[in-house]
């Protein structure tokens, strides 16, 4: 077994001291933003990364993977006990949790999260190391034609699928765009967008653009509303463990969580969100005790906690092998593998197996670590929530602030973030999902360079796209993807029946 | 949808305004488009061809989104526009982004640890953070935060960040 040798290879590599210090770090200061409301693992990583300018690579990689996954794990403490979620993913774990936290059952809740993303994240990281070999062999047979429908599909996968509305979806990933075009023309060497501000011609930083979207705008659109919502913290009783009776049902309601959520994420269809809710209705079906539901019950914690954790798993398949990132997270992390001069995609198993496969084997170790971090440990945590908003929220633009400016010490730096963070509080307010901004500013770039590549090994003739034949079905995918959410609206019509709305919604998209 | 829904109240004021925003953007990166065209034409190997798709992507989009204001209006949306419209409380928004645009301003005149110890407590006090008392701490621990990430970025990880009125004693 070729793979098992080069986990082996990997473990010598993440187990040496320093890289277990670092991954120690990363997945303590994942929980600790998981664990805030407000800030999440793209903001974090985003700041994290001008930092890591000097680091060597595989150090930078391990950091990153720890706050990946220490964000999933903190989450699910602040749905459980402030009715909050920390992101769109945990939506679903409140619906449960937080009934059982006031129940006095939160010592079990949150037990049933940590265990649950414990077997989900192991499950999905044995089925990532062996997937993702695989994946990048049959990626190398990609053509720059293939790369530019896959991109495509993703953009359409995550703007249609993932959101309320489609229109608005699709302004926002223009946005990104925009965003993305903005600097040198690499093919061209032309200047575009740049207004004569020299800042400016190296493009719009991703650093600038993840702390202003994320942590600018959340701060101005919760100081809005400041004087108007009220929170309520659920102190936790007792012991955070679990009875016999609900080990019985945590376990198969995990299995069957991670069943769903690792294939959602490996597919580019836009992170977490669905299969939450995929697993929430699955276990509400199949459960013996359905009166429960709403009340408490516990496999509606269980199942779309271990959902959450293997599609975020998931997603890094599409990131190392195609280069395709489908969360906003997933988006930074591209944007970091660029800094350190690295292509994730099929060709980054040959030229850098070092770093993935002690990659690959940081998150193994990073998920025991967060089961430590998460069971005995939880009550520091908790303790964390309990700190008073208006210093928190201070904090989060304090460290914003120093993390762009720490960039290039310049004050239009600042400036453009700050505006880019007055949009996001526009977009939080009118329901404009922000992970496509992200996606569409970094993924926007590499598409059009795969644009332009396919149509000069053409000699400029488009119907490249269509005529190879895996480019031709990715693209019809994709089509397919930004009609699927009317079909349950069409089939009513066409049945003769009034449909309750002209799109299904599959989730509400939100992502910090 | 039951009757009670369709009675909510709603509001498209905001996001009629949003989508002429987006409209009037969308038009600037047309006119933007047409400034690289002149040097590199529209061809789809081109560095004005992509900008010019977005150019329409929004101008579109923006439109479609108009419509969802007016002649087809979003339910959801309505209704969500109508409770932000009603929980919002804007002179917070707007003394945040008005310190903020001055955090950046003097940041290298008073330098980090001035500008920031003043920073922390300024904006604790628009969140709520009132009283005589609260002052007080939420001043020590910015003048704390300030210290520490000064010496932090500066001596441990090489990160330049302006010394200001303290320039003499650092």
């Amino acid at each position: 077994m070729e793979v098992l040798g080069d986990l082996i290879g990997g473990f010598a590599t993440a187990l040496r001291p320093e890289y277990l210090l670092l991954a120690a770090l990363g997945v303590t200061l994942g929980t600790l933003v998981g664990v805030l409301p407000g800030i999440g693992p793209a903001l974090t990583v985003a700041l994290l990364l001008p930092l890591t300018y000097d680091f060597d690579p595989t150090g930078a990689f391990i950091l990153f993977a720890g706050i990946y996954y220490g964000g999933m794990y903190g989450g699910s403490t602040t749905s459980i006990l402030l009715n909050t979620p920390g992101e769109a993913a945990s939506v679903a774990t409140t619906l449960e949790g937080f009934p059982m936290a006031r129940a006095g059952r939160g010592g079990a809740a949150l037990a049933t999260a940590a265990i649950g993303s414990f077997v989900a994240g192991t499950i999905s990281t044995v089925a990532i190391t062996f997937l993702a070999p695989l994946m990048a062999r049959v990626a190398l047979l990609f053509q720059p034609a293939d790369y530019f429908a896959l991109m495509v599909l993703a953009f359409v996968s995550v703007t249609a699928l993932v959101g309320r509305s489609l229109v608005r979806g699709m302004v926002s990933l223009f946005f990104g765009l925009f965003i993305g075009l903005i600097g040198i023309d690499v093919l061209s060497g032309q200047a575009r967008f740049t207004f004569g501000v020299p800042q400016l011609l190296n493009g719009v930083d991703v650093v600038v653009l993840a702390v202003g979207l994320f942590a600018v705008g959340e701060v101005l659109y919760v100081a809005s509303r400041m004087r108007h919502d009220t929170e309520e913290i659920v102190p936790v009783r007792g012991r955070v463990w679990m009875n016999r009776g609900e080990w019985r049902r945590s376990w198969k309601a995990w299995l069957r969580g991670t069943a769903i959520g690792f294939p959602f994420g490996t597919l580019p269809a836009g992170g977490a969100e669905i299969p939450t809710f995929l697993s929430y209705n699955t276990e509400k079906q199949l459960s013996r005790h359905k009166d429960e539901f709403g009340k408490g019950a516990i496999e509606g914690v269980a199942g779309p906690e271990a959902a959450n954790n293997a599609a975020f798993s998931g997603v890094l398949v599409p990131l190392l092998t195609l280069g395709i990132p489908t969360s906003a997270t997933a988006a930074i992390l591209l944007a970091a593998f660029q800094i350190f001069n690295l292509q994730p995609g099929p060709l980054l198993f040959e030229n850098a197996p070092d770093l993935v496969w002690a990659l690959i084997a940081s998150l193994y170790i990073g998920n025991v670590m967060l089961l430590i971090l998460n069971l005995p440990l939880i009550r520091i945590w908790v303790k964390i929530l309990s700190i008073p908003r208006p210093l928190l929220y201070s904090g989060i633009l304090l460290f914003a602030t120093l993390g762009v400016y720490g960039l290039s010490n310049n004050a239009i730096d600042l400036l453009i973030m700050y505006a880019l963070g007055l949009a996001g509080f526009f977009m939080r307010r009118y329901d404009f999902p922000v992970a496509p901004v992200i996606i569409g500013a970094i993924l926007g770039p590499l598409l059009e360079a795969q644009f332009r590549r396919a149509l000069s090994i053409s000699q400029g003739d488009l119907t490249v796209f269509v005529t190879r034949p895996l480019s031709l079905t990715l693209l019809l995918v994709a089509f397919a993807a930004l009609l699927l959410p009317y079909l349950p609206g069409l089939i009513a019509r066409i049945r003769g029946e009034r449909p309750e709305s002209g799109r299904t919604v599959f989730s509400e998209g939100e992502e910090d | 949808m039951s009757e009670e829904t369709t009675e909510r109240r709603r509001s498209f004021l905001g996001p009629r305004i949003a989508a002429i925003a987006i409209l009037a953007f969308g038009l600037f990166v047309l006119l933007g488009t047409f400034r690289i065209s002149e040097r590199s034409g529209y061809g789809p190997t081109g560095a004005a061809f992509f900008p010019l798709i977005v150019a329409i992507g929004l101008l579109v989009f923006g439109a479609l989104f108009l419509v969802r204001t007016t002649v087809l209006p979003d339910r959801y949306l309505g209704e969500k526009a109508a409770t932000e419209g009603a929980a919002t409380y804007w002179p917070t928004v707007g003394l945040i982004a008005a310190v903020l645009v001055v955090y950046a301003f003097v940041l290298k005149p008073l330098g980090y640890i001035v500008a920031t110890t003043l920073f922390f407590p300024v904006v604790a006090y628009v969140l709520g953070s009132a009283g005589l008392r609260a002052i007080t701490r939420n001043l020590a621990i910015g003048a704390v935060l300030a210290v520490i990430v000064y010496f932090g970025f500066t001596e441990l990880l090489g990160v330049r960040l302006p010394q200001g009125l303290l320039n003499p004693l650092l």
